[in-house]
């Protein structure tokens, strides 16, 4: 019974969790190609020779031969075999026949030189698509601002986060209205927190309009542009810590709550000042619920994606996901090429993955050491 | 303010005098925290309200003079919008529904049934719920290319509900956690089958909770840009067309739209605010 | 030299009135304990003088110093708290090292405190292990040991028992007993047991809705209620209260309970004065009646509804017209239900309480003397 009612989610999350994950893994690294293989006689069921000739090769003609096939409905009609010199793939010469399907010859009986042009499909095992993406000019500013985000964002977030945890558990006069303002991040998209932070920082938005009305500046500064990469990080960063700093409150909330006030109250007891409590005794029973946080932001500032698009524009300043769209998108922007897209979401799950791992171990290893 | 008197020892003034600043200091930390997260709100909501000519003015002004829906009856008539805001929603109930559907009998499952493997299906669930969802769209996207169902707002709200899938469950399964099996018993004794003891106790009991659950499903799927710019060509949602537009758009355009993005978010958080802890705060060990 | 005077204690949560103006005073080295029923501000009144929470009103002098509004760590006070709250992620030697620490004492003394405490205790062998893996009557030593090894001097102890299972909290609070007669702090510590309490307390005070009814040696407490609530809550079987109407007979005053007479103790003549012809409660433990199968002298006949052997007594339950009484016998007092036995009421063992205060009514101590 019990399994019954879970199966329906399980399925759906192996179908969209797991043949995803397998599936961009594939991508990455497959490609469909065609293939040819000789015959050693001028006949469809003949033997096939060993070495496949990719497409596109040019081959000499030796000799050819007008044979007949045999159509589904019966009848026959005239087909033209050519016996062929061709290198394989491994720069082989090998001698065997072609029908006139899989070649392209400028006259079908004068021609001594042809091109291959069709062949078996082959779905091949290729490092391509990854050295595409790695040789990208892209590519190493994307991961480095991808990196630099995250090293910069989490520090803050938690700080931040931990410091509007303990003042909603101080329970001021009306925490819960302010739980609810702290919360309200929690609902907004990454697209409008980019969009509202953008009127901020924007040529004439909110920040340069108080700079320039404080006298602070004549004319507005331009924050946004291609030699600025500090000032769109701020931005960036900005608006990820005002947007998603709450989730991490809210985890630590919890973790607080579940925090026995016995535990505070023994350690004031005995003589622990305010910050003592919080070093000794709030953040090492905290750790757990850190460490989970820690590991869900890590992995989500992966996605950080339509903030950096509506702030800079997607070009200026780059990050992973927004690459991944970039070589996925369809439209005048983007590349159409989906298996390089699917290299890079190959290299955030392989990164999230080993962040995940990584904290695990440490965390056992904690728990190992403090049984 | 018990310090200020004279007649206490010096020791004991102070004590209190501290205890004092230290609530001042929990008031201004909350007060500064609410500000930095207001003020952008406000500001944007500011322009959203002006005119488009004092939208474009500089220095801008920091209160809407004149208040004026201007700015957002030129970003409701652009090109595309009203028909996207149409497909977001279309997509937001359809994830709804079918994430509710699905999750409810896990969720009570999970809650309800000791079963082998229970703790590992838990476990299952809770680590995918971090996934990138970067990493499952574009092999999706190319799966549904290969099936035909590409460019339709029935894929997107398929992705969108895998997406919402695992908080949905955990989150229903705290609602049902928190209605005592006893209950159930009771109805059972009472002569209900268990079938209408479920449909007569639990359901009116849990559906507050159900109803936040399908709320984080809908505002989720409201939100989500990434999957929705690869998975739609045609029929896009309002992120994906605000995204789209973006290189091209004026700033009374962006800031109007950023607001009118912001606003379902603000009024759903309301609605389930009960239910925050147990949909973001579940650290299961 | 630790007295605690608390004077007009008033602490509010609200509407609720937790701790209404509670003065009690406590000696030097003195071990009393607050007793009552729960949600009866014992334990509000123990973290006042804690410092985890600051009254509304009136003041807490710990020695010569007022420390109303002090924070606890500068209270010189340390506690034993009921969920014991050693902290989880530290080892035994640290949760116990950890008040010390905090004081920044010496390393050198530390462990050498930690050493003495523990061994106290009998948890010298577990320094090194987490609490996790502790029984609950372990992780009770540890916070006793953690409370003991910042010498302070005042303990306050909040229930600290009353999560140990029945067999374990006899042992342990024998054990507490002889540990805490050796020490030099003075002492309150809180339980809603009232045997604990009587076991182990200097004296007593009997709380009940934010006020002490009674303050006392334990053997008073117990044999001179000075308040119905005291009597009924204090004793197994609880006191006896028997609904009598006063009557004068020949210048003495008895009590009147179905037709039958139970006479005043002479010194009671003037107190009772005031209640003649009024109803009156008349409380009577139940190892205090004299039972007999065979008709006494001025005892009054009842019968047995339920004979309950428990060993080391039989407990007999009768009732009179209006109440329920429960009278101890000796083991070899042997009745059927519905036989009929004889109770002398000793009038020097009979406590008289006012109906509508619940006051003890008392002879008045100065005429007595006089």
């Amino acid at each position: 019974m019990p399994y019954l009612l879970v199966l329906p989610t399980l399925l759906y999350l192996a179908i969209f969790f797991a043949y995803p994950m397998v599936s961009a893994l594939q991508l990455a690294v497959q490609a469909d190609v065609r293939y040819l293989n000789l015959r050693a006689e001028p006949d469809v069921t003949a033997e096939r020779l060993p070495g496949t000739i990719a497409m596109q090769t040019v081959v000499d003609i030796i000799d050819r031969e007008r044979g007949e096939e045999e159509l589904a409905s019966g009848r026959t009609r005239p087909i033209f075999w050519y016996l062929v010199e061709a290198q394989t793939v491994d720069e082989e010469t090998v001698t065997g026949w072609v029908n006139q399907r899989n070649i392209f010859v400028e006259s079908r009986t004068e021609s001594v030189t042809g091109r291959i042009n069709d062949g078996e499909p082959v779905t091949e095992w290729t490092t391509r698509h990854i050295r595409t993406m790695v040789n990208d000019f892209r590519f190493n500013s994307a991961l480095r601002n991808t990196m630099l985000m995250i090293v910069i964002i989490l520090p803050i977030q938690f700080v931040v986060a931990i410091i509007m945890a303990l003042v909603l558990q101080a329970q001021p006069r009306g925490s819960t209205m302010f739980l609810y303002i702290f919360a309200i991040p929690l609902g907004i998209s990454d697209l409008a927190a980019g969009l509202v932070w953008y009127s901020l920082f924007t040529q004439r938005g909110f920040i340069n309009s108080f700079l320039v009305q404080m006298g602070i500046l004549d004319s507005p500064f331009i924050f946004i542009a291609s030699g600025q990469l500090g000032w769109i990080l701020l931005a960036i960063v900005l608006a990820e810590v005002w947007r998603a700093t709450s989730i991490v409150m809210v985890i630590v909330v919890s973790g607080l709550q579940a925090i026995p006030r016995d535990y505070l109250e023994s350690g004031q007891v005995f003589g622990a000042t305010l910050w003592q409590r919080i070093r000794y005794i709030v953040l090492p029973l905290l750790r757990p619920s850190l460490q989970v946080a820690l590991i869900l932001r890590t992995i989500l500032a992966f996605q950080v994606f339509a903030v950096v698009i509506a702030i800079s524009g997607g070009d200026v300043f780059t990050v992973l996901a927004n690459e991944t769209f970039r070589w996925y998108d369809r439209g005048d922007g983007g590349y159409n090429n989906p298996n390089v897209a699917a290299a890079y979401a190959g290299l955030i799950m392989i990164i999230s993955l080993a962040i995940s791992f990584f904290y695990l171990r440490a965390i056992r290893s904690q728990e190992e050491t403090t049984g | 303010m018990l310090f200020l008197r004279k007649s206490l020892p010096p020791d004991q003034r102070w004590a209190l005098f501290r205890n004092w600043v230290r609530r001042m200091g929990v008031y201004a930390l909350a007060i500064l925290i609410s500000l930095w997260i207001l003020l952008p709100i406000w500001l944007i909501a500011t322009m959203a309200f002006s005119t488009r000519s004092n939208v474009r003015s500089f220095p801008k002004p920091f209160f809407p003079d004149p208040i004026s829906t201007d700015t957002m009856q030129f970003f409701l008539n652009a090109e595309g919008i009203l028909s996207s805001t149409g497909n977001s929603l279309i997509v937001a109930f359809a994830t709804l529904a079918l994430s509710t559907i699905i999750a409810t009998p896990a969720g009570y499952a999970i809650s309800r049934f000791v079963f082998r493997g229970r703790d590992a299906v838990r476990l299952g669930i809770l680590s995918v719920r971090a996934f990138p969802i970067v990493i499952l769209a574009v092999p999706l996207a190319v799966t549904f290319i290969n099936l035909g169902i590409y460019d339709s707002l029935w894929s997107l709200a398929l992705l969108h509900t895998a997406l919402v899938l695992p908080t949905s469950v955990l989150v229903i399964a705290s609602v049902f956690a928190s209605v005592p099996y006893e209950l159930e018993e009771a109805a059972q004794v009472f002569g209900c089958t268990p079938t209408m003891a479920f449909f007569r106790v639990v359901m009116p009991l849990t559906l507050p909770g159900i109803a936040a659950a399908g709320i984080f499903a809908f505002v989720t799927s409201w939100n989500e840009v990434f999957a929705a710019v690869l998975l739609t060509l045609t029929n896009r949602t309002l992120p994906a067309q605000i995204l789209f537009s973006l290189d091209k758009a004026s700033d009374p355009f962006k800031f109007a739209g950023g607001f009118f993005m912001l606003v379902p978010s603000i009024i759903f958080i309301f609605f389930i605010r009960r239910y925050l802890f147990s949909m973001w705060g579940q650290v299961t060990k | 030299m630790a007295k605690i005077t608390i004077e007009n204690a008033v602490k509010k949560f609200g509407d609720f009135v937790a701790v209404n103006d509670v003065s009690l005073s406590i000696e030097d080295q003195e071990f009393v304990v607050l007793l009552g029923p729960s949600g009866c501000g014992k334990t509000t009144l123990l973290r006042a003088v804690a410092g985890l929470g600051l009254l509304d009103s009136g003041n807490i002098m710990i020695g010569d110093r007022d420390v109303t509004y002090l924070p606890p760590k500068d209270r010189s006070i340390s506690m034993v708290f009921q969920s014991y709250a050693i902290f989880p992620h530290m080892k035994v030697f640290d949760n116990i090292a950890f008040g010390l620490r905090m004081q920044k004492v010496k390393k050198n003394v530390i462990r050498e405190r930690v050493q003495r405490v523990s061994e106290l205790l009998h948890i010298e062998s577990m320094l090194d292990r987490y609490p996790s893996q502790m029984s609950g009557g372990q992780r009770q030593r540890i916070a006793v040991a953690r409370a003991l090894a910042i010498e302070s001097k005042v303990l306050l102890m909040d229930e600290p028992l009353s999560n140990l299972d029945a067999l374990l909290r006899l042992e342990m609070r024998a054990e507490l007993k002889s540990l805490l007669a050796g020490l030099e702090a003075t002492t309150i510590y809180v339980t809603h047991d009232q045997i604990e309490a009587l076991s182990m307390g200097d004296r007593i005070a009997v709380m009940k809705d934010g006020e002490i009814l009674q303050y006392d040696h334990p053997t008073r407490v117990y044999d001179t209620p000075s308040h119905h609530f005291v009597g009924g809550f204090i004793g197994n079987p609880p006191m006896n209260f028997v609904s009598v109407r006063v009557e004068r007979h020949e210048g003495r005053y008895s009590a009147r309970v179905d037709g039958f007479n139970i006479e005043a103790d002479d010194n009671m003549s003037d107190a009772l004065s005031r209640y003649d012809g009024k109803e009156v409660l008349l409380g009577i433990r139940a190892e205090n009646m004299e039972a007999s199968k065979t008709p006494l002298d001025g005892a009054l006949a009842v019968e047995v509804k339920v004979i309950e052997p428990l060993g080391s007594q039989n407990l007999l339950t009768i009732n009179t017209s209006q109440d329920t009484l429960k009278v101890s016998t000796h083991p070899d007092f042997f009745v059927d239900p519905g036989e009929t036995i004889w109770l002398r009421f000793p009038a020097n063992k009979i406590r008289w309480i006012d109906k509508d205060t619940g006051a003890a009514i008392t002879p008045d101590i100065e005429k007595l003397r006089a």
